[in-house]
């Protein structure tokens, strides 16, 4: 029996059923776990798409720039209808989050039967580093989501940290597309697009152009013009 | 060499693995060029009626053996879910198709984008959900054999009861079977393994599970497929999209954005990929080429490996789209589960250069957008979602496919060159959607069971 685990199913296994599952779950993923591994290990990763599995802080993981946060809490009696009124409200788009400018997502679930709730997100930086500008900038929208939940004791109360992090669960496995692009990045990669296509859409008819504009141009469309599939 | 001589000439039966016997003979036999046809357009009111019909149409319905030979007509039979319900086929055999189809084409709006002026909302009358129950279509070699088979389909209908014809459409392709827009049409083809025939070249055939139920697919295994197994087995599902073509628009925009006819006809080429004969960019890149383009061993044996940067034929060409080959794409997907056999048709006036945008409102021209395929209703789902109305696998962002796909706003078509991409506004819908629905074909078996109703 393992000691490692703590699903209470498997302690009503007998030895051998044990044994058997083992055997068929090692045999079922071998080949695959073993491509896996293999994989990883040939592969010369591009440093832009470089994450990592280390500490977000004092909670939570992090991968690259990109930290997530998972915690789960109980909900006051009516919590989880006050707060679904909030998100019919803002339509899931939430200004407040917004100007936050490091959150890529959030999400909240309720479960058993609107008593409890699952928050996660999905976050560039370390946990401590902006929980004390989110209690300055935005304790309104902070408390507004929060103050349904059970014992929460407002943004702007010492032990907000604490509060947060007893309620936090580490993600025991987690994947990131792009854990060096953070949320500022991706705004930045945006208005680059709109002013690099409009100065393509100048050169592309520029005729009396002088040679050495033109083999840097060349340059720029060659880095741009192939299609490529998203590498890891 | 003629598509059907060449076909002939490469089947042998003992590569045959399917029921061919079994198979309608529409999803496999090729059109002759010319062609001419009708498709016609029945609603059940009363589900023994319909039955009746559909058992006295069953041996007018010729199964897909030797469909490489000659045949001066042939019929094919489909019926969509509202039609299955008004025969009366079980629940619970009705509730083993899958969802799309279950659904209807109307009201898979949401996943097709088919919005604004695309809505189902502005389709025909004859689209309006729960009016189309049966299609019936016939491909002939002449006006004679079409008017032969037309009669013995009219003759059955007469002797039946409880059926209204809500309409009929004529067609027909010339030797040269262009579309509205006057471009050889219905060229690229899957080769269905076990079919008979070899694929040539470097094209592979395509698992048969991809186009006949029962049958594996590219995935190993048989797609989902309705019950019980004499209803489902070898049949198939069948895609109808009626398009009005805004050929004067489509003309205008080539005008104005080029100046000399040369580069008028190119433009146009880069939008569909291929120049007017059916000659592909790839091989003709600097002119059209009317050999090439006639000769069906070569205008469709090519693929993109040596032009990533759509240099010759862009990312976002018609054509490059709606099947890339071996093109990389960002995105991974297997192009192999997203081959269809096309079966459009066109009407209307001939294409002529002179159409402008104001005749767009008096000519009826366009395009019967029909094809064949296992799995038809997610494959439409997603090439509307994905390679028609968007341009994220090219790395186009949300650029859309220059001629079929809704414009709600004008938009934009990229046209690669070594300096800087060119690009071209002002697309507009250059079809817009009439109606549609999905249909399951059902195989000779199934047919007759739902005829006879075999469930009882």
């Amino acid at each position: 029996m393992t000691t490692d685990n703590k699903d209470p199913r498997l302690a009503d296994e007998s030895k051998l059923q044990e044994i058997w599952r083992r055997v068929e779950e090692v045999a079922a993923d071998a080949p695959h776990l073993a491509k896996i591994a293999l994989e990883a290990m040939i592969r010369k990763h591009n440093p832009d798409l470089k994450g990592s599995a280390r500490s977000a802080g004092r909670a939570g993981k992090q991968s690259g720039n990109v930290s997530e946060l998972t915690a789960i809490a109980t909900l006051k009696p009516g919590g989880a209808e006050r707060l679904r009124r909030i998100f019919d409200l803002t339509a899931g788009n939430m200004d407040g989050a917004q100007r936050v400018s490091t959150l890529h997502d959030m999400r909240f679930v309720f479960f058993d039967d609107d008593t409890r709730i699952l928050f996660a997100t999905a976050y560039d930086g370390d946990w401590d580093a902006y929980i004390n500008d989110f209690a300055t900038k935005i304790p309104e929208l902070m408390d507004l989501l929060f103050a349904n939940v059970e014992g929460w004791p407002g943004i702007d109360s010492p032990k907000v940290k604490d509060f947060i992090a007893d309620h936090q669960i580490d993600a025991a496995g987690w994947f990131v597309a792009n854990p060096q692009v953070t949320v500022v990045d991706v705004r930045r990669f945006q208005r680059m697009e709109k002013a690099l296509n409009a100065f393509l859409d100048a050169e592309a008819a520029n005729m009396g152009i002088d040679p050495t504009t033109k083999a840097a141009l060349g340059q720029l469309t060659d880095a741009i013009s192939k299609p490529e599939g998203v590498d890891y | 060499m003629s598509v059907l001589a060449n076909l002939k000439a490469r089947f042998s039966r003992e590569r045959v693995k399917l029921q061919l016997d079994d198979i309608q003979a529409l999803i496999l036999r090729s059109r002759p060029e010319p062609y001419v046809g009708l498709h016609a357009m029945l609603h059940v009111d009363e589900a023994e009626g319909g039955r009746d019909l559909v058992r006295r149409l069953a041996p007018h319905i010729p199964a897909a053996d030797d469909w490489t030979d000659d045949m001066d007509a042939w019929t094919g039979v489909a019926i969509s879910h509202a039609g299955l319900k008004a025969l009366g086929v079980p629940e619970a055999s009705l509730k083993s198709f899958p969802l799309p189809f279950q659904q209807g084409m109307a009201a898979r709006a949401e996943q097709l984008r088919d919005f604004g002026e695309n809505a189902p909302d502005r389709w025909e009358d004859a689209f309006r959900p729960g009016t189309c129950h049966i299609a019936v279509t016939i491909y002939a070699r002449d006006e004679a054999a079409l008017e032969k088979a037309i009669e013995v389909a009219m003759t059955e209908l007469e002797a039946s009861h409880g059926v209204t014809l809500v309409g009929t459409h004529s067609f027909g392709a010339d030797a040269d079977a262009k579309n509205p827009f006057g471009f050889r049409d219905s060229i690229s083809q899957p080769t269905v393994a076990g079919g008979g025939v070899d694929p040539r070249g470097d094209e592979r055939a395509i698992a048969a599970g991809e186009f006949i139920l029962g049958e594996n697919s590219e995935t190993g295994a048989p797609v989902a497929m309705p019950e019980p197994a004499p209803l489902g087995r070898n049949g198939s599902f069948v895609v109808l999209r009626k398009y009005q073509s805004a050929v004067g628009a489509f003309n205008d925009f080539i005008r104005a954005n080029a100046d000399s006819e040369a580069d008028q006809e190119k433009l146009a080429a880069k939008m569909f990929g291929r120049w007017r004969s059916g000659a592909p960019l790839i091989l003709a890149p600097d002119r059209d080429d009317e050999a090439l383009g006639a000769d069906r061993s070569r205008n469709n044996d090519f693929n993109f490996a040596e032009d990533p940067k759509g240099l010759v034929c862009p990312h976002s060409a018609h054509m490059r789209r709606l099947n890339p080959r071996d093109s990389q794409l960002t995105i991974l997907t297997d192009v192999n589960i997203h081959r269809i056999i096309r079966r459009s048709s066109t009407f209307g006036p001939k294409w002529t250069p002179d159409v402008t945008a104001a005749d767009d409102a008096k000519d009826d021209r366009g395009i019967f957008f029909i094809f064949i395929s296992a799995r038809a209703y997610d494959t439409i789902e997603f090439l509307q979602q994905e390679w028609i109305n968007r341009g994220n696998f090219i790395d186009l962002g949300t650029e859309r496919d220059p001629i079929v796909a809704l414009h709600e706003e004008p938009g934009t078509f990229t046209i690669p060159q070594e300096q800087a991409r060119r690009r071209v506004n002002g697309v507009t819908t250059f079809n817009r959607l009439m109606g549609g629905e999905y249909l399951f074909m059902p195989s000779l078996t199934a047919l007759r069971w739902i005829g006879e109703a075999g469930w009882r």
